[in-house]
């Protein structure tokens, strides 16, 4: 019974460390780092003592039965959630160290977090709502944090995000005067009473809820501008977490609401084309990227597409590949946003073309980078290329043929803007500006390192996560999924063992280092700035002239025709018309008392003349 | 000490302050402020004493002893007690804001005649006599308008004009309907009149309900009946914007569904005031999001959620009733504390547009605070009260069937969000360096406190409210129940 008490009081802790910290944010500093801490780290240790499956605590509010819970699936995101935000969090202290309006930075921060545990826990779907809205406006609060352009990226997220969450409102409030009952149990027994046309505006509804979380196509384009504009140590969570509760919810609408839906497949198709369009076009946005947020940003828009394909198609190994990719999703964009968040703290800026050779001024934060960019490539040893490798091979024998190859196009592509990434911020030759550079405190390489080594281990390793995963794949209805600690099996008998495999490639590799170390020792020189050459012109000082600057100048010539249209062009102009229609219509409201008068006037000769069709006598 | 509180109190009392006051003025200035203090405090002690009584058989009072249906009674059910008690707590929390807000003018004025729009809407609310509700109506609408101009500035006395016009529409139209109501029945006690309804010949009673409906309409800001609001809302003082939009309205509204329950069968009109509440609402909201001026965008958001109350009202189901009154305290409470909050920014800043607000969030912290909470608040968000009341009425849609419906409200929500987050976006950004700031009163702070923990508590704990408005609801749509006990001597 005491177990069944454990949410109720991880969610009472969670909350009260936000309210806690805003309101003695500003008596006591050293406190204040000591409550976020316990108020963090608590709720996720009794996250993670949690069983699999525990009962259900159902209580009364307002008139609804509402009750929460976990089971398998839902352990998983909150173990998530748990980790990544404990990370965030102790590297936001860091991070935050300097800056002002703390207690509101923290009050938001630690709420979204909460709201997040609260959004997995629930059982039903006013719960579910009441989280999510929670954990809207919180986030929203964030990205405006920093400053006044940051407002429209504000306000066109909190739009994005009241679109989804009123749709899932929608679907809710329906479901219910059908059902009579809130419970997600009972939601997923509905199917066979409803007809065709109800079940497939439920599911766009639920769908188009959960899918702007998840920044799929065409409602992305919040996604960009608010990563850019949150703090780091948010933007990590924002992005490896708060995403994820996006995809959560399309797991269970696709495979607990629609699981033994006949015609679902047409849906599900459709959304594995959207995930895909998603990822192609994304990445190609990325690589246009010169602002290296907005770039990861895409990246993870592209990286959501490749989750929503291995949900969409359906299959036990895709759906295990979704599941895989959104947690390594988690940790290496947690990881890279924190990257390059130590980036910015240290030089203030994120312009790609700015930035150069930190590679020996900030060491770890390379590391982190490294790691990250490796495994988004999906590229051995790292744990990204087991989740590729199991999507590929998925698609392939789910027949999706196209499908392979739009994600192996913008997989390959990838390492365009991945290289750029690395190569602008630390490679490259040295700066005299960035000289004085150092590396970030140790509560912020720590938890990067952490992340870091996770990659690394869930590469060799990837049984690790199998398991949880299996497990919440059979909440999700799928039978036992063929697994094993370190090697991967595919369907034609062949297998890979990741560890022999990996432990072959880093000796390779050592060795190979050591001796082109040992070669060139004697006779390595140090090359100067700056050895160009330009014929005719003087470059200004104050001109960048590094490799980096401009680096896939002919990509984007050559590829702006098919770019040109945005569908964020098509939302501008939508709300634009709106407010200009909006306008006409509060013209109304003229001022003028006489015309006010004659509005009565008339309404009263209306009345009185239409009475017959509206109120069904007439005078 | 026996206290023998009665129904009564809550017209008397304040009346009797409303006409205490100037005396009193006389002798000292002090008195005048405190005086309307501690006469709403004593009201919502009486409110809350009789609540359970009220809820368990309705009072029923007669005044100066001539039973009905020739004496005028005052019926204290569940709704009123809801209504009266809503009432008496946010006028005690404008007194609250009042007593350091309001320094320039004669404060005898101001406080009779606030004690004047006390008396006049829980008169409203209480009276179960129609001629008696045109008296209260009166009283509730000269202090309106007063108050509308007490500021004496020129837009004040435009806004107070268009008010006074509009409103006298209003009353004549509902006088007409009396008159010709009276004229038909023979009485005009409201019980009664429901019972003599049926005599009446179909056109006729169609005539009289329209004429209600349009008089009543525009004090209850029904579209197109509602120019004079805008104007009203924010050229008066900002407490007393926050009155007309917590208090005033309220009653009208109550006014205007009373008539239509309990006199008429409201089948015949519930598609035409969801109809009209949507329009409302609609035109409301996309007007809001053109609005330079603070004040005004919150005078149209107030007519928005009124739209919404008249739809919830409309939907005529006991939840949909009920998911009305919770919008309606809901507003009352949230849409106080937002005119409070923007009555010191303007103040303050010295400036009513938004675009000069840039930045004051950071200069009045809790200011901007209680603002911000406020607009979150009124979009629907959780854990505040809002979210629970526009919950319950899309619940009573959907019951309804009424899935276009409900993408409206969600579509109106949307705009919402857009122009609150607008303002609560320029408060925190851009440094404020116009002129220096004084320090915000602390009984200010207090009073959007105060409101601000009852959201969030109602927020939390929905059922508070839940359980009491029930019943309310129920008394609205059970005619014979009312009938009953409001003839007592019959």
């Amino acid at each position: 019974m005491d177990q069944l008490l454990n949410i109720p009081a991880i969610l009472a802790i969670a909350f009260a460390g936000s309210i806690l910290v805003f309101i003695t944010h500003s008596v006591f500093p050293k406190l204040r780092t000591a409550i976020i801490l316990i108020f963090t780290i608590l709720p996720a240790y009794l996250v993670w003592q949690l069983p699999a499956d525990s009962g259900l605590v159902h209580f009364t509010l307002g008139g609804f039965d509402l009750s929460w819970g976990t089971n398998a699936y839902s352990r998983l995101f909150s173990l998530l959630i748990a980790g990544i935000g404990v990370l965030a969090t102790i590297y936001s202290i860091s991070f935050m160290k300097k800056r002002s309006r703390l207690g509101f930075f923290y009050l938001a921060f630690l709420t979204t977090i909460s709201a997040m545990y609260g959004i997995v826990f629930s059982q039903d779907l006013l719960s579910l709502f009441f989280f999510w809205e929670i954990m809207t406006w919180a986030s929203f609060l964030l990205v405006i944090y920093y400053s006044f352009e940051d407002q429209k990226a504000g306000i066109r997220y909190f739009v994005f995000s009241a679109i989804g969450a009123y749709s899932l409102l929608t679907a809710i409030v329906y479901l219910y005067s059908f059902t009579g009952d809130l419970s997600l149990a009972a939601t997923f027994k509905v199917i066979p009473e409803l007809d065709t046309t109800q079940i497939t505006f439920i599911t766009i509804l639920f769908l188009l809820g959960f899918g702007v979380k998840s920044a799929l196509m065409p409602v992305h384009v919040w996604a960009p501008d608010a990563y850019r504009s949150a703090p780091s140590p948010f933007t990590a969570l924002f992005s490896g977490v708060l995403s994820k509760m996006g995809v959560f919810g399309m797991g269970l609408v696709l495979f607990k609401f629609m699981g033994g839906l006949e015609q679902g497949h047409i849906i599900r198709e459709i959304l594995a084309w959207l995930g895909g369009i998603t990822a192609l076009l994304a990445t190609f946005y990325a690589i246009f990227q010169t602002d290296a947020k907005k770039l990861l940003a895409y990246s993870s828009i592209a990286q959501l597409g490749y989750i929503t394909i291995g949900l969409a198609v359906g299959t036990p190994m895709s759906v295990m590949a979704a599941i895989f990719l959104a947690l390594m999703h988690g940790i290496f964009k947690s990881m890279l946003f924190m990257g390059i968040g130590s980036v910015f703290l240290q030089t203030g800026s994120l312009d790609l073309n700015e930035l150069t050779g930190l590679i020996r001024r900030m060491p770890l934060s390379f590391v982190t980078v490294l790691m990250g960019i490796i495994t988004v490539a999906g590229v051995p040893p790292l744990g990204g290329f087991v989740g590729k490798w199991l999507l590929y091979e998925s698609l392939i024998t789910s027949e999706h043929y196209f499908l392979v190859a739009v994600t192996f196009i913008s997989s390959t592509a990838a390492f365009l803007y991945l290289y750029r990434l690395i190569f602008s911020i630390f490679l490259g030759q040295e700066e005299k500006e960035f000289d004085h550079i150092k590396e970030v405190p140790w509560p912020m390489w720590v938890p990067m390192l952490i992340l870091a080594s996770l990659t690394m281990l869930t590469g060799l390793m990837p049984g690790l996560f199998f398991e949880p995963i299996a497990e919440a794949m059979k909440f999700l209805g799928f039978q036992q999924v063929n697994w094993e600690m370190s090697v991967l099996f595919n369907t034609w008998g062949n297998q890979i063992d990741l560890l022999a495999m990996s432990t072959s490639i880093f000796s390779v590799f050592l060795l190979g280092l050591a001796f082109i170390t040992w070669k060139n020792y004697k006779t390595t020189r140090y090359v100067t700035t700056k050895d160009i050459h330009t014929s005719g012109e003087i470059p200004t000082e104050n001109e960048n002239l590094t490799y980096a600057v401009d680096f896939y100048r002919p990509f984007e010539r050559a590829a702006a025709p098919v770019f040109k249209y945005k569908v964020t062009h098509f939302y501008e102009s939508f709300a634009e018309n709106a407010e200009h229609l909006f306008d006409l219509l509060r013209h109304v409201y003229t001022g003028n008392a006489q015309t006010y008068a004659l509005y009565v006037v008339i309404f009263l000769v209306l009345l009185i003349v239409f009475s017959g069709w509206i109120f069904g006598i007439q005078i | 000490m026996e206290l023998n509180f009665s129904p009564v109190h809550f017209i008397a009392v304040p009346l009797f302050a409303a006409f205490l006051l100037p005396l009193l003025g006389r002798v000292s200035q002090k008195l005048v402020t405190l005086v309307p203090g501690v006469v709403l405090l004593y009201l919502s002690v009486v409110a809350i004493t009789l609540f359970p009584q009220a809820y368990d058989t309705p009072i029923v009072e007669i005044i100066a002893g001539w039973r009905p249906p020739f004496g005028i009674t005052l019926v204290f059910g569940p709704l009123a007690a809801f209504l009266v008690t809503m009432i008496t707590l946010i006028g005690f929390v404008v007194w609250l804001y009042s007593y350091r807000f309001i320094i320039r003018e004669p404060l005898e004025k101001y406080y009779m005649l606030f004690m004047l729009l006390i008396a006049g809407s829980t008169g409203i609310i209480l009276t179960g006599d129609i001629f008696n509700l045109f008296v209260f109506l009166e009283i509730t609408a000269i202090a309106a308008y007063s108050l509308t101009a007490f500021l004496r500035d020129h837009n004040g006395a435009e806004a107070a004009f268009k008010y006074l016009l509009i409103g006298s529409f209003a009353s004549a139209f509902v006088l007409l309907a009396i008159v010709i109501l009276y004229a038909n029945v023979g009485t005009l006690n409201m019980a009664d009149i429901a019972l003599r309804m049926g005599d009446v010949p179909d056109k006729i009673k169609l005539t009289i309900m329209i004429l209600f409906i349009v008089g009543l309409g525009i004090e209850a800001e029904l579209f197109p009946l509602n120019g004079w609001a805008p104007d009203a809302y924010s050229q008066a003082p900002s407490p007393i914007g926050a009155v007309f939009a917590g208090i005033v309205v309220k009653a009208a509204v109550y006014a205007l569904m009373r008539v239509l329950f309990t006199l008429f069968d409201l089948p015949t009109s519930s598609h035409f005031l969801v109809v009209m509440g949507t329009i409302t609402l609609l035109v409301a909201e996309m007007s809001a999001m053109r609005q330079q001026q603070i004040k005004r965008m919150l005078a149209f958001s107030s007519i928005g959620q009124m739209g919404l109350v008249l739809v919830a009202f409309g939907l005529g189901t006991k939840e949909g009733i009920a998911a009305a009154l919770f919008l309606m305290f809901s507003h009352a409470v949230i849409k106080t504390m937002l005119f409070f909050s923007a009555g010191y920014l303007v103040f303050f800043s010295g400036h009513k547009n938004i675009s000069d607000l840039e930045g004051m969030g950071r200069e009045k912290p809790w200011t901007g605070f209680f603002f911000s909470l406020g607009a979150l608040a009124i979009i629907g968000l959780p854990p505040f009260s809002g979210f629970w009341a526009k919950f319950y009425l899309l619940v009573s849609a959907a019951n309804a069937s009424h899935i276009f419906l409900i993408a409206l409200i969600l579509f109106s929500a949307i705009i919402e969000a857009v122009y609150y987050l607008r303002v609560v976006g320029r408060l925190y950004f851009k440094k404020f360096n116009d002129i220096e700031i004084r320090k915000t009163p602390f009984t200010g702070l207090l009073a959007m406190g105060i409101l601000a923990i009852v959201t969030l508590v109602i927020g939390v704990y929905p059922d508070f409210i839940h359980e009491l408005v029930l019943p309310a609801a129920n008394e609205l749509l059970d005619k014979a129940a009312y009938l009953q006990y409001a003839m007592i001597g019959q």
